[in-house]
């Protein structure tokens, strides 16, 4: 019991000195410099940061799929060694094969983390997250036949259903329209805060929209680019469960972005003077 | 934005025109008047110098044909696939109609050669039990050749593709290979195996498994690498990778090279047939031409088309089914 304790004391993600090097026809150029912060159990955790800043390269080797990265990362205490089944996963694109049905695509994901399970009960679960995430009737679809934001509802649907401990997404919202980006923060939020019985997921959120961040997160990252460096690392004050609206109108909500934006435009400011900037 | 306007303007028309089909527009055809020239001509007087015109045989296939047209002309919706298809009828009509003119009605080209339609149909009829067993002797070949190659090069396309290293090398090798044209492994075939059927299912094998192979390695090599990490944070073992990402995201490069081995097959042993078999279409063909009997031959050459054709709708229609999910 003594150990479990220790456990439950470990950051569930603890990243040191990450260091992430390109090699780039001829010259090699650093992506990420000695980046460390920690991602507590049940913690979410935003990444913001202006294009270029390394928040997605974070997130690959954060995901197991980029490997050539100095430093340590732990999770749960141990090194993190590739891929893992204590990790889900949602990215921009792509992340639900397009031959698969939705429900077959959620029951696939399944698959992998519960061998126990027969076809059926995998599927069973599929048809319940599908009816959480608003898709109870495209179960039956293919990803092509759905528009980006409902197909990205199905890769939360997925991830969710496959109940990694960690979920790592990867500016999920950001290829949305604003009307409908606004509509899967909020399902998201309420699918992560769930109702209190169960424990709450441990995110890394990578985004460089600073209302988002500040909607959703615990904490937040900042990155400052060329290299990718951590600039701040800033809890967000708000307590939870958020409401949009209310949280948008205080005092305190202006104060907290103007400092995130103010992090941000130094950023660009030193960057101006010849090469381009894209926020 | 006038422009954006005007495209609004001119596309309003064509889509009212395509949803509502009137009557005139399905029934009042220039195929259908092809249809009742073709049908009046039969009752010109045959020529003296032609034997067994069997005009009957004709005018029951036209009608049979026209009553089919008729039936299936309601069940389109677009104006486009019901000209198709009134089109393809209507040539059917036109080269019925010059053919029994210049053979049957005013015998314009050497009878020997040229039969009347009605008598190859009529040929057709007598010789169908054998020409089925002919069928199925072809048909039944190009499957077990072309099975045995989708069921080994696929998984091996599949394994090197996956391999990349092994890959790059077995691609030269099947450039080499597939350099080759098939037929010249004939000769060898028959030395090596017994029988011609089954030196003819080992030389379609290597006619399919070369097309088939390239296509699945290609497919392998160009999967986008987005799939590929979208399946590798899963976690999925190796065989769930090759098997339930790979193979499904290859499917269409895959399915590009069965079709080429398809078509290199129905060429390929026709052809053997022709040289050495004593069944199977090509056989068919050759056989009655080397007796002359043009009307048989005549026969042969429309059935192959169809069969092939048949073959082709039908694989086809089992690779739409396979791709549905692509838009």
């Amino acid at each position: 019991m003594s150990t479990a304790a220790a456990v439950q004391a470990l950051p569930k993600i603890d990243i040191r000195h990450l260091t992430v090097n390109y090699a780039e026809k001829n010259h090699e150029f650093t992506a990420l410099r000695d980046v460390s912060f920690t991602v507590e159990e049940g913690e979410f955790v935003s990444i913001i940061g202006a294009s270029g800043c390394g928040k997605s390269t974070l997130l690959s080797v954060l995901e197991g799929l980029y490997k050539q990265a100095d430093g340590e990362i732990t999770i749960s205490g141990e090194p993190l060694e590739g891929t893992g089944k204590e990790r889900g996963v949602v990215f921009q694109h792509y992340s639900l094969f397009p031959w698969m049905t939705t429900r077959k695509n959620i029951a696939f994901g399944i698959a992998q983390v519960r061998k126990d399970l027969s076809k059926k009960e995998r599927l069973a679960i599929a048809d319940t997250f599908l009816e959480k995430v608003g898709l109870g009737d495209f179960g039956n679809k293919y990803p092509s036949q759905l528009s980006g934001g409902m197909q990205q509802r199905a890769a939360i649907a997925r991830a969710l259903a496959m109940d990694t401990d960690i979920l790592l997404m990867d500016e999920p919202f950001s290829a949305i329209d604003a009307k409908n980006r606004i509509v899967l923060q909020e399902l998201l939020l309420k699918l992560w805060e769930g109702n209190g019985t169960e424990p709450r997921k441990s995110v890394v959120f990578v985004t460089h929209d600073i209302d988002e961040a500040i909607l959703l997160s615990d904490k937040i990252v900042v990155l400052t680019s060329h290299p990718g460096t951590v600039a701040e690392i800033i809890p967000v004050p708000f307590d939870r469960p958020r409401d949009r609206s209310t949280l948008v109108q205080s005092k305190e909500y202006g104060k907290f972005r103007n400092h995130l934006l103010h992090l941000f435009y130094n950023d660009i400011a030193d960057r101006i003077g010849g090469e381009e900037v894209v926020l | 934005m006038t422009i954006v306007q005007d495209a609004a303007v001119a596309a309003k028309p064509a889509v009212k025109s395509a949803s509502g089909l009137d009557l005139r527009t399905r029934f009042l055809r220039v195929t259908h008047l092809l249809f009742l020239l073709l049908l009046g001509v039969q009752f010109l007087p045959d020529h003296a110098g032609v034997s067994e015109p069997h005009t009957v045989w004709l005018i029951w296939f036209a009608v049979i044909l026209e009553a089919l047209t008729l039936a299936i002309t309601p069940v389109f919706k677009k104006r486009e696939g019901l000209n198709l298809f009134l089109d393809v009828i209507g040539f059917i009509y036109g080269f019925l109609l010059v053919w029994t003119l210049l053979t049957a009605k005013f015998a314009l080209l050497p009878a020997a050669l040229f039969p009347p339609f009605g008598k190859v149909l009529a040929q057709f009829a007598e010789d169908l039990p054998k020409i089925c067993v002919n069928i199925v002797s072809s048909v039944g070949i190009i499957l077990q050749g072309f099975l045995l190659a989708i069921v080994t090069a696929i998984p091996l396309g599949l394994f090197l593709g996956w391999n990349a290293r092994l890959g790059s090398a077995a691609t030269y090798l099947s450039k080499f290979f597939s350099s080759i044209p098939p037929i010249v492994y004939i000769p060898y075939g028959i030395a090596l195996l017994p029988s011609f059927r089954s030196v003819s299912v080992f030389v379609i094998f290597l006619a399919s498994f070369w097309p088939v192979f390239a296509g699945t390695m290609s497919g392998v090599l160009n999967v986008e690498s987005r799939i590929l990490d979208s399946a590798r944070v899963l976690n999925v073992s190796k065989p769930t990778m090759l098997l339930r990402v790979i193979l499904p995201a290859s499917l269409a490069q895959i399915f590009l090279g069965c079709n080429q081995g398809l078509s290199v097959s129905f060429i390929l042993l026709t052809s053997a047939e022709m040289i050495g078999a004593r069944d199977g279409m090509g056989y068919y063909v050759k056989y009655y031409s080397d007796f002359g009997d043009y009307t048989r031959t005549i026969v042969g050459l429309l059935v192959i088309g169809i069969v092939v054709i048949a073959v082709t709708f039908l694989f086809n229609a089992f690779q739409r089914y396979l791709l549905r999910w692509k838009r």
